[in-house]
């Protein structure tokens, strides 16, 4: 067993007496009467990376927009403290305004909204204040420039018309400019070929700082040859049931979700490169293996 | 002083009411040759016999026509005195600031009681005639003979159109001859009156533009808000509008008109085309307040080659109901035809838009494509949207498409992740729904000048 956080106190960016970034305590979430979430724990601190892996329908995105406050998605019991302070409550906006930020696996449209003045629109709410338009513009370009965004990107309508790749692409450009402590990325990697991968990959590690996390919900390993997590944890019927370091995520590549089912759950601590616990709810701790 | 005024109004209103006599009196004050008193005439006999539409009538659904009592008007003299300069409208000046210097100006102010015109010399040296109705009349009566040969009473006409052809009392002319390109806009306001008593007003706006001519023209109805205090006394103003248009062959005519008025105006208008061969017309008409509008626009392809493109934006609040009909009819082959029409609708406004197109049987190879989008910004505004196509033709290529429905929550969403608050993220999602709209129009600074009279309403 190699896992790097084994529990919260010995994480490797963790300083045991720090609140952690999020704390997400037995989260139960319904989309219209449906359990969705069926109790889910994660922390994540300042400077990690998590990756949560799992198939479709697992409750990935549904975790996500959870975290961001999608009205759809109600939470009906559990924590999400962020900064040591309860979100449930709040709504998408102020949790932005707290540093979260979500890019969407299927960022809508906003036609007649030009992607400059959205940029501006969203960059003045999340800080607070109206920044200088040159100030902005700088700024913009030098990002722009990482990202391999062409000028006439600014003068389209959002996300209108956009190839799968330009749309992930102005996700993170509008991540990067809202410089969020927590970014949220819902398979960013889904729907971009091997180059497109590699900018916005440099893209989200550039997120990452000391005092920022990164959330990456992805199906496929390519991304994290990239972008590389301290945890990665997978996602099965609404809750975390194995959680590992970034081996976890190659052994997954390797052996298919399967592996985790049939060979994780009957008997507990047989998985090469996870944890067990005996009881999900007791621990918040990332590397375990959820035997319920 | 205010006696005074109520004693003048209601002696005003024996006589100028919606009557047959005052037909005869609007003829003769302005010195009018007979020609036209008898079209005057025959309108109104037309207009006489025909029935009050009711809300039972299809054009009319929705509409508070019911509660709309003719008897209770008068009918506005012509403004006669000529203001030095034109007057301080506010939306005339917000115009101006986005569209440049016009190559005329006309200003009909009920407030002032003066009109105002003026055009470019140079062009009138071209030959380029914008004039009040009233002085073309008197300057250019062979002209004016000619042109209102199409603009004849008909007993097709609805009873508005009568209405405003027996009684027209302002508007004016645009001639432009042919071959002349015109590169600013024309621009026309009128500051509609607003009083203690019901007044009706009928311009009449007549453009005309020979073959291989361009011309653009701008066009705002307004009001002065009635101040708090007096609004209990405010009278409906009555304002029903006729704009009859041709646009030659090879010429191209392209219209912005905007209504931005008050609480206190039940506002008629038809915006009636012709376009002959390879013409095209454009129009964009913005409707961003009122009791009542009622807008008929009714665009006929007579030739082949000829094209229209008609956009509209509407933008209600309060209570405010806008019904606009659009008629498209391709009359022979080979004509195209646009129509989008977006409605964003606040509080309890509402709103009709009903469309229809026309293919005559011998009209193949029409194009003509139809869209209505609207938004329920208000959980109790409400839109209806009716589209109807009426091809006799086999070889054409028409769509139509419409939408109803609320803001997408999606959308929603989408912003407020990204830190506007629920109001924020709407007025952004209303703005670009219309931007979408303004962004095709060719008018230079039109899509400033309108673009912000949307956001005022939007953030209001």
């Amino acid at each position: 067993m190699t896992s790097p956080n084994t529990n919260k106190s010995t994480g490797s960016n963790s300083d045991s007496s720090a609140i952690p970034l999020l704390e997400i305590v037995d989260l139960h979430v319904n989309v219209e009467d449906k359990e969705i979430l069926k109790g889910v724990n994660l922390t994540i601190n300042a400077g990690e990376i998590h990756a949560i892996m799992g198939r479709n329908g697992s409750g990935k995105s549904t975790l996500s927009y959870a975290l961001m406050g999608h009205p759809r998605y109600k939470v009906t019991s559990g924590k999400m403290l962020y900064k040591g302070q309860e979100i449930s409550e709040m709504s998408p906006d102020q949790r932005a305004k707290l540093g979260l930020a979500l890019a969407f696996q299927y960022p809508v449209s906003i036609p007649g909204v030009s992607v400059s003045n959205f940029l501006r629109k969203t960059v003045n709410a999340v800080r607070g204040r109206d920044i200088p338009v040159k100030e902005f513009r700088l700024e913009l370009k030098a990002l722009m420039a990482k990202l391999g965004v062409k000028d006439e990107f600014l003068s389209r309508y959002v996300n209108d018309g956009f190839s799968g790749g330009e749309k992930k692409r102005l996700e993170i450009l509008q991540l990067s400019m809202l410089n969020p402590s927590l970014a949220i990325l819902d398979e960013t990697d889904s729907g971009l070929d091997i180059d497109a991968l590699k900018t916005v990959s440099e893209g989200v590690n550039a997120l990452s700082k000391a005092d920022t996390a990164i959330l990456l919900i992805t199906h496929y390993q390519r991304m994290l040859n990239y972008v590389q997590p301290q945890f990665v944890h997978v996602f099965q019927d609404g809750k975390i049931v194995a959680s590992g370091g970034s081996e976890l995520a190659l052994e997954l590549e390797d052996r298919g979700y399967e592996w985790v089912t049939s060979e994780m759950q009957p008997t507990p601590g047989t998985g090469p490169n996870a944890t067990k616990t005996s009881s999900s709810s007791s621990s918040s701790s990332p590397a375990v293996v959820g035997a319920k | 002083m205010k006696m005074e005024m109520e004693t003048v109004m209601a002696e005003l209103k024996l006589a100028n009411t919606i009557a047959k006599e005052r037909v005869a009196d609007l003829a003769q004050r302005n010195g009018e040759p007979s020609w036209l008193q008898d079209s005057r005439n025959a309108a109104w006999e037309i207009y006489f016999q025909s029935p009050m539409p009711t809300t039972r009538d299809d054009d009319w659904r929705k509409t508070e026509i019911d509660n709309l009592d003719l008897s209770t008007f008068i009918t506005v003299d012509p403004l006669k005195n000529k203001a030095t300069k034109a007057p301080a409208m506010e939306i005339l000046q917000s115009a101006l600031a986005k569209l440049g210097e016009p190559a005329g100006l006309f200003v009909d102010d009920y407030e002032s009681q003066t009109q105002f015109a003026t055009i470019n010399p140079e062009l009138a040296k071209q030959g380029v005639i914008f004039l009040p109705l009233t002085e073309a009349i008197e300057k250019h009566p062979d002209l004016v003979k000619k042109i209102f040969e199409t603009g004849k009473p008909l007993a097709s006409d609805d009873k508005f159109t009568l209405m405003n052809k027996a009684l027209f009392n302002s508007g004016l002319l645009l001639y432009v001859p042919k071959n002349v390109v015109v590169d600013g806009p024309f621009v026309s306001a009128v500051n509609l009156p607003v009083g203690p008593t019901g007044q009706a007003v009928f311009p009449r706006v007549v453009v005309v533009a020979e073959a291989n001519s361009h011309v653009t023209v701008v066009s705002a109805f307004a009001n002065t808000e009635a101040e708090a205090t007096d609004k209990s006394v405010t009278g409906t103003t009555l304002s029903n509008s006729f704009f009859e248009i041709t646009v030659g062959q090879g010429a191209k005519v392209t219209v912005m008109a905007v209504d931005k008025l008050s609480n206190s105006v039940f506002a008629v208008s038809r915006v009636r085309t012709h376009i002959h061969k390879d013409g095209v017309f454009n129009l964009t008409t913005a409707g961003l307040g009122g009791k009542q509008i009622k807008s008929d626009i009714e665009t006929i392809m007579v030739e082949p080659g000829s094209h229209s493109d008609i956009r509209g934006v509407v933008l209600g609040d309060g209570s405010e109901h806008f019904s606009y009909n659009t008629i498209q009819e391709h009359t022979c082959p080979d004509t195209t035809s646009n129509i989008n029409f977006r409605v964003a609708l606040k509080d309890t406004s509402s709103s009709v838009y009903q469309g229809i197109v026309k293919v005559d049987k011998i009209a193949q190879r029409t194009n003509a494509f139809q869209s209505n989008k609207n938004l329920l910004l208000g959980t109790e505004a409400r839109a209806d949207s009716i589209p109807r196509l009426e091809i006799l033709a086999d070889d054409v290529k028409c769509s139509h498409g419409a939408t109803v429905g609320p803001v997408d929550k999606e959308q929603l969403f989408y912003l407020n992740c990204r830190g506007l608050n629920l109001k924020e993220a709407e007025e952004l999602i209303v703005r670009g729904f219309f931007v979408q709209i303004l962004d095709d129009i060719e008018i230079k600074g039109a899509a400033d000048w309108v673009g912000d009279l949307v956001a005022d309403k939007i953030y209001k």
